[in-house]
């Protein structure tokens, strides 16, 4: 992935007249509201922080729109913030209690020394039989990181380019992170499936 | 993107390789589900597509393991996104507000 300088970022920056932010901002922004709101909750598990990180993404959005430029991914540019926002100043104030150091989990997913050799067994009927509730239950039980890739790529239809740019990871990263979440998730999903004794 | 192509075409070849035996079966499933990913996020370069699917059409193993793939996915997604949280009404116009719109 290159790194844009200062200058190139200078030099693209725009200079839109107030007539043109607000076409910028109705047209282009607000459209993403919904799928902004669902991405913020499905990362705060909370409908007032979703709300407050919505807010603030809007706001940031329309403060640094001149670095937005017409016509290109606005989704993809509100999404960046929004999962910006989340990392930097939620998690410093949220009001659940965080138990797991993520970078230390991001650490250990990442190395060489993790163990791919993933055996869970979990069939098509027994996902055809859960209801959304069980399943949403099993991705929000996966850390952060790896949930946020499930969300961008499989609900919300980002191309792995796109979700490199979010997230500031190489495309290759992206790729080994969204196996090693769905193996996650499928590994929960086989484990309430056990419990539950959905596989008799 | 033809550069992004370009790595996972390379990387496709590496793993492919390592997912099959000199006899060309199937001996590693959890490698064969991330080339299976990368084929059903519409991400794999032609080459690479028209390879898997040559495999997926001779070995049965393969085919089987593809399928299954591709039904958990979709079923994942579909009840993921039916199970959508509710945006507040109110929303959309405390934005507007707040940005002074």
């Amino acid at each position: 992935m290159s790194e844009e300088t200062e200058q190139e970022q200078q030099a693209r920056r725009q200079d839109y007249s107030e007539k043109e932010k607000t076409e910028i901002f109705d047209g282009e922004f607000m459209p993403h509201v919904d799928s902004m709101y669902n991405f913020a909750f499905r990362l705060a598990f909370d409908e007032d922080d979703a709300k407050d990180l919505v807010q603030d993404t809007y706001l940031k959005a329309f403060r640094f729109i001149n670095s937005f430029e017409r016509g290109t991914n606005a989704k993809a540019w509100l999404f960046r913030i929004l999962k910006n926002s989340f990392i930097n100043e939620y998690r410093k104030k949220s009001k659940q209690p965080n138990k797991v150091d993520y970078n230390e989990v991001e650490q250990y997913y990442n190395s060489d020394d993790v163990d791919e050799s993933f055996t869970t067994d979990l069939r098509v009927e027994t996902v055809q039989h859960m209801i959304g509730d069980e399943i949403s239950g099993a991705l929000n039980g996966i850390p952060v990181d790896f949930r946020t890739v499930i969300i961008l790529s499989d609900l919300e239809g980002f191309t792995y380019e796109e979700m490199s740019k979010i997230l500031d990871i190489p495309i290759g990263t992206v790729r080994s992170r969204l196996h090693r979440a769905r193996n996650m998730m499928k590994d929960k999903l086989a484990s309430y499936a056990k419990e539950m004794g959905y596989n008799k | 993107m033809s550069e992004t192509m370009s790595e996972f075409s390379a990387w496709f070849k590496d793993t492919f390789k390592k997912c099959y035996c000199e006899q060309g079966n199937l001996i590693d499933e959890n490698q064969f589900a991330e080339i299976v990913q990368l084929v059903l996020d519409n991400e794999a370069d032609e080459e690479s597509r028209s390879i898997f699917e040559q495999k997926i059409r001779t070995c049965v193993k393969s085919n089987m393991s593809y399928e299954k793939e591709k039904s958990i996915k979709l079923e994942i997604k579909k009840k993921l996104c039916e199970h959508r949280a509710e945006m507040p009404n109110n929303l959309v116009s405390t934005i507007r507000k707040s940005v002074d719109l």
